[in-house]
């Protein structure tokens, strides 16, 4: 078409400036190095976990480019729905959030990226700043690293400050302490409504996180010698579960009951902080989520009331020779505090990012990035001041000179160093038990365990038939998984460092 | 009704025609002049298409559930291996260390389980023997009662030393039958009374129709949390009740017959409405001048309704009862959402068990589990449609 | 203005019995309405306010807030419609499919003998099977199918016809409904395999197949039933009139099982609508239906029954609406009379 000289020319600059406008837009943040990558995260539903991850996808996508689906499964649901996608090579998702006692699975199986050289490369993820206890149970397996840790758990005892300190009642030391501060409030009006209150609320649900809470109070009367020792299995996979210090732990498990509600064996996990938070208790076991949620004063009635310590522990520990309970000593409780083993339990481990190995070079590389950006000290420090986010502090920064974001979240300075210092003590503590990690832990210890403990609460076993039950039910899994190499799977989740 | 009980050879009788008798009655086949012009392919176009569909995703899942019950799964690089065990798993679940999980731990009959097991029983042999004299039956047909017979005696003993027993507990097995029984059986009840209720002639008729639905319409999921909540002991709304009682320590799922009194609730609950919409549709179905004309002559309403309307209900209420009872053997929301199956295993059934093995990523297990159903529910589907169906259809 | 002379008819009741109908009727409205009250109520709590207890009366014991209502419609607006609206689809699809063809085929099984033979059948089964080993042995499914359907055709004519011994049309309607007799948590991870293989999963058609075939069962015996209580005299006169199968099925005998087809449909809908596990593996993230995303608001805090009672609610209202639309057709009482008329 003949278009006049004059016109082109016109035409000229504002085709030059929609060109340029065009090249400007095209450097500005949103066109990235992940452009036209997608990543489809699987977690459960939150809002832990879930929370912060679809508010960082968002951020992520604009710096980015990268395309981030976040996809949440029930709980209960999510280890089956990752290990059907992942070993039936459906791969439909790049990066998920498992849990640290999963990770054997998907690790040994190759299903995990391994992350090793990454991790090396990335100076901002701040490696050495995540506390080794934590690398080594949520991230790594068989010396390679396979996960981005974004939250650490374990578990602790909380109490009413004012309830206690009102009668000079110092928290409790030993589980045979703990009874006793229970019985001592239960029945009294603890929260001034004038309903009678309970003098200790633990999840016990079937199902649900009671086996985690028990195993808190296993560990203080099997391990001694420090973590590298071990709580579940002695010698050749011999489950540690048919002795006397199993049988004291059910038997606390059992008498805890009476000072507690009615229902306890059906009180769910969201129930028991509830209830907790509600001022219906006087004392607690649960991870580090009571302490955040107390705080809250959309929800909590014990603001600045609460406390925490570590888990109690023992006076009696076991003798692994006999099977029988022997006092504490200094050969065999050389890590004892004031004649008291304790053994706190780093119930669960955590949450961990794995990246899916059958994902493509560069999927892999931007899965990896979006969890370490979750990750990143600057981000996770102020999660782990917030109850919603799920996550719990698992960096050393988190406990040092995170003091600011905690105050600015709604903690005292009193009620924080209360709280952080019960996890700092825990972690400190030489004699800190790692969780169940082997291959198919999930069975021995939710589905099993959690089955015969809840007979055992029932009345549907007695004691002695519960715990017998459970060594051959532990048996036969490991004898049909393989007892070599459940046991180098074992050791491996036992060579933490410190 | 005599013809309601008529063995169908087919080709031997025309067809019988009778007004507004309800059970219906045979006919052979007289294909139409312009069936397009091929009477079987009209029959076939009515059914096979349905056939096909169920055939092809029957099938498959059917064999594979059963290798995986003959197997072990386990996790390998790359993917997982299934390994031939044979009957391992199974003999796990009845013989080994599932045993009183499944089958349960007997204790002492009380004497109203001896009364229960002695006279069902007796009841057992005399219909036995009534059918060896009879002579009507053929050996296989001999064998079949005589071991369905038997399983029944085991059955009514499990029963008389687990739930009618002292010291003694149910295992699944037992809880998923009384479960899927009492269930079946109440909501029938209800939806039957329900069904005539709402076709009588009363005010607001529509508006109670469309409420008595609503159960249903809620997701199996949403009514189990639902419930959850009314039981709640902090939360729900019947606490205050018991307080106020002075039961302040009461407890209904802390308790394992609480517990399983609280799913057979919530399932009555929720499936009532199923047994009410197929009743109410052959209800309001039916031709109502016998009905008219009784009620002209001065029968009572107990007349009518047991003399004229339930006989006309009796085919319908058979089938609907058999589906019920087959969808009731598969309850699993309920259990799982307000107990997790506890106290302990009180209140687990079956599905429960096979889906906790399954979540553990125990495939064999869990097949196993799924393939004992399956054969329970078999053998009641069977049992009932020998006894019931042929007796209530006249044909098929 | 009622006609007092109006003459008594069956469905009359006298004084003592009306008011022991309304009772007993307002008795299980009560019953039925109260939970799904509390459901409401919950709905408009915070969860503050459903942990400190029962709280009963909106405005009296408690502020009621539609902060939840909010959430779910609002902030989480593409979230919840997208479950929903994939909800709608695979019911309505699956259960107007499903009737369709069980219809179809309780019809058939009613009024045809149909006498298969087991040499057929069991052709059929091999075949089938056969395909799905194949497959899982790495031939590609498309060509897999294609050989299989040369295989059946071959065998039907040639080794089918050789095994006389037939069954009849009640073991073909057992066959149905024993369909229903096998758990669905056994049937989940094979039938997910299934549609891996296909490349299927995470789509609708996939959960609308699924759906039909689980269902089929149910609307055949429900509508076997229904067809069994149409006296003959219609189809015979009908067929005299040389009316084919085809037509005298769909102007006659629809019509008149108007009330059970209604009520088979709605149930089978309230069956797909509700329907979980198969959806929740058979799904990711496109396909995803209402009931997971239910059971999804079960947290590792707990159930947040708040959020829950809206989504469950919002479940609830189509279902209900659709319900009174086709009340009336249950009710058509379109049977009386007929056959005198």
């Amino acid at each position: 078409m003949a278009i006049g000289r004059r016109r082109w020319l016109g035409v000229l600059p504002a085709l030059a400036l929609v060109v340029g406008a065009t090249g400007v837009a095209a450097q500005s943040p949103s066109t990235g190095e992940y452009d036209g990558v997608t990543v489809n995260v699987v977690t459960f539903s939150g809002p832990p976990i879930a929370e912060p991850l679809e508010r960082y996808a968002v951020e992520f996508e604009a710096a980015t480019g990268a395309t981030i689906n976040i996809t949440k499964y029930p709980f209960s649901d999510l280890y089956s729905k990752a290990l059907a996608d992942v070993a039936t090579g459906t791969n439909s998702f790049q990066l998920m959030t498992l849990a640290a006692p999963w990770v054997a699975d998907f690790a040994s199986a190759g299903y995990a990226a391994d992350l090793t050289d990454k991790i090396a490369n990335d100076p901002e993820i701040a490696w050495d700043d995540i506390m080794p206890f934590f690398r080594d149970i949520v991230a790594q397996y068989a010396g390679k690293v396979v996960g981005v840790p974004i939250d650490g758990d374990f578990t602790m005892t909380y109490y009413r400050t004012d309830i206690l300190g009102a009668d000079g009642v110092a928290p409790p030391k030993t589980w045979d302490e703990y009874l006793q501060i229970a019985e001592k409030y239960d029945g009294k009006d603890l929260n001034g409504d004038g309903v009678p209150d309970y003098g200790s609320c633990i999840s016990k649900a079937r199902s649900g996180v009671g086996t985690w809470l028990f195993n808190g109070v296993l560990s203080s009367f099997v391990q001694t010698m420090g973590t590298g020792q071990g709580t579940f299995f002695g010698d050749d996979m011999t489950p540690l579960i048919n002795n006397e210090a199993m049988g004291a732990a059910l038997d606390f498990w059992k008498t805890s009951m009476e000072f507690g509600p009615p229902d306890e064996n059906n009180l769910d996990q969201q129930g028991g902080r509830d209830m907790f938070t509600s001022g219906r208790c006087a004392l607690a076991i649960d991870w580090g989520d009571t302490g955040v949620l107390a705080i809250d004063p959309a929800t909590s009635k014990v603001i600045d009331k609460v406390g925490a310590v570590q888990m109690p522990g023992s006076t009696n520990v076991l003798d692994r020779a006999t099977g029988k309970l022997v006092p504490c000593d200094a050969t065999i409780c050389p890590n004892a505090i004031d004649g008291v083993n304790h053994a706190p339990f780093a119930a669960f481990g955590g949450w961990s990012a794995v990246v899916n190995a059958a994902a493509d070079e560069k999927t892999q590389a931007a899965a990896y990035d979006f969890a370490a950006y979750v990750s990143n000290p600057t981000r996770s420090n102020i999660d782990v001041t917030h109850g919603v986010t799920g996550m719990n502090p698992y960096r050393l920064s988190q406990f040092g000179d995170n003091m600011a974001n905690w105050v600015a979240a709604g903690f005292s300075e009193a009620a924080a160093s209360s709280y952080l210092g019960a996890m700092k003590d825990s972690l400190d503590n030489p004699n800190m038990a790692v969780d169940l990690r082997i291959l198919q832990s999930n069975n021995y210890t939710n589905v099993a365990e959690d089955q015969a403990i809840s007979q055992f609460l029932a009345g549907e076993l007695t004691k002695e038939e519960a715990m017998q039950q459970l060594f051959d039910k532990w048996q036969e899994l490991t004898d049909s998984i393989g007892r070599e190499v459940q046991a180098a799977a074992y050791a491996a989740s036992l060579g933490v460092q410190r | 009704m005599s013809s309601a009980s008529q063995d169908t050879r087919l080709e031997s009788q025309g067809p019988v025609l009778s007004g507004p008798d309800p059970v219906s009655t045979v006919r052979v086949d007289a294909p139409a002049k312009s069936d397009w012009n091929n009477p079987r392919l009209a029959r076939n176009l009515f059914l096979w298409p349905a056939l096909i569909v169920v055939l092809i995703l029957a099938i498959f899942p059917l064999i594979a559930s059963l290798v995986l019950a003959l197997s072990k799964v386990s996790l390998v690089k790359g993917g997982f291996k299934i390994d031939f065990v044979g009957l391992t798993n199974f003999r796990t679940l009845f013989l080994g260390s599932e045993r009183t999980h499944v089958l349960g731990q007997a204790g002492t009959p009380t004497l109203f389980g001896w009364l229960v097991f002695l006279g069902g029983t007796a009841l057992l042999l005399v219909a036995f023997v009534r059918t060896v004299r009879s002579r009507k039956i053929r050996p296989l047909g001999l064998i079949g009662r005589a071991v369905g017979g038997l399983l029944l005696v085991l059955l009514l003993w499990s029963v008389a030393t687990t739930v009618l027993g002292s010291g003694g507990r149910p295992g699944t097995l037992m809880v998923t039958i009384v479960y899927a029984f009492s269930g079946t059986l109440l909501t029938y009840l209800l939806g039957l009374g329900l069904a005539v209720l709402t076709t009588q002639r009363l005010r607001g008729q529509r508006f109670f129709r469309i409420v008595f639905l609503v159960p249903l319409m809620i997701t199996p999921v949403g009514v189990a949390y639902m419930f959850r909540m009314l039981t709640d002991t902090e939360k729900g709304p019947i606490t205050p009740l018991w307080r106020a009682a002075g039961l302040s320590d009461f407890t209904l799922l802390g308790d394992p017959w609480g517990a399983r009194l609280a799913v057979i609730i919530s399932d009555v609950w929720q499936w009532t409405p199923f047994m009410f919409i197929v009743l109410l549709a052959a209800l309001e179905g039916r031709d109502l001048e016998t009905e008219e004309a009784a009620t002209v002559d001065g029968a009572s309403k107990a007349r009518i309704f047991l003399n004229i309307t339930m006989p006309a209900l009796i085919p319908v209420s058979a089938t609907v009862i058999l589906i019920r009872l087959i969808e009731a053997f598969k309850i699993i929301d309920l259990p799982n959402v307000l107990t997790n199956g506890g106290p302990g295993t009180a209140t687990e059934s079956l599905t429960l068990q096979s889906f906790i093995s399954w979540r553990g990523f125990d495939l064999g297990s869990s097949a196993a589990i799924a393939y004992t159903l399956l054969v329970v529910v078999t053998m009641v589907g069977i049992g009932y449609a020998t006894f019931i169906i042929r007796r209530t259809h006249s044909m098929v | 203005m009622k006609n007092p002379l109006r003459k008594r008819t069956a469905l009359d009741l006298s004084p003592p019995a009306k008011v022991a109908g309304y009772a007993s009727l307002i008795v299980w409205a009560i019953i039925v309405l109260f939970p799904i009250y509390w459901l409401v109520i919950t709905s408009l709590k915070l969860p503050i306010q459903v942990a400190a207890g029962p709280f009963y009366i909106p405005g009296i014991d408690f502020t009621p807030t539609f902060d939840n209502w909010h959430y779910i419609l609002v902030d989480r607006f593409s979230d919840t419609v997208r479950p929903f609206a994939n909800t709608i689809i695979v019911a309505l699809c699956s259960s107007t499919l499903a009737l369709i063809l069980g219809s179809s085929g309780a019809y058939a099984l009613v009024r045809f003998h149909y006498r298969p033979r087991i040499g057929v059948i069991a052709i059929w089964i091999v075949v089938i099977l056969g395909t799905f080993v194949a497959v899982a042995l790495g031939a590609p499914w498309p060509l897999a199918v294609v050989a299989a359907i040369a295989v059946l055709l071959i065998l039907l004519q040639t080794v089918g016809k050789r095994f006389k011994r037939t069954l009849a049309n009640s073991d073909v309607s057992f066959w149905l409904i024993s369909q229903r007799m096998m758990p669905p948590v056994a049937v989940v991870i094979p039938i997910y395999v299934l549609f891996q293989t296909i490349g299927m999963l995470d789509t609708l058609p996939a959960l609308i197949v699924t759906y039909t075939a689980a269902n089929l069962a149910i609307v055949v015996w429900l509508m076997r039933d229904y067809f069994l209580s149409i006296p003959l005299d219609l189809e015979e006169s009908a067929s005299v009139d040389g009316a084919s199968s085809f037509r005298t099925f769909r102007s006659i005998i629809l019509p008149i099982s108007r009330p059970g087809l209604v009520a088979t449909w709605i149930l089978v809908l309230v069956f797909s609508w509700n329907e979980y596990l198969l959806a929740l593996f058979l799904s990711s993230a496109n396909a995803q239906t209402m009931p997971v995303m239910v059971a999804a608001q079960n947290s590792t805090r707990g159930p947040e029954w708040w959020y829950m009672s809206v989504l469950i609610l919002l479940m609830i209202i189509p279902v209900i609406i659709l319900a009174v639309v086709l009340e009336r057709f249950i009710a058509s009482g379109a049977l009386r009379g007929a056959v005198k008329g």
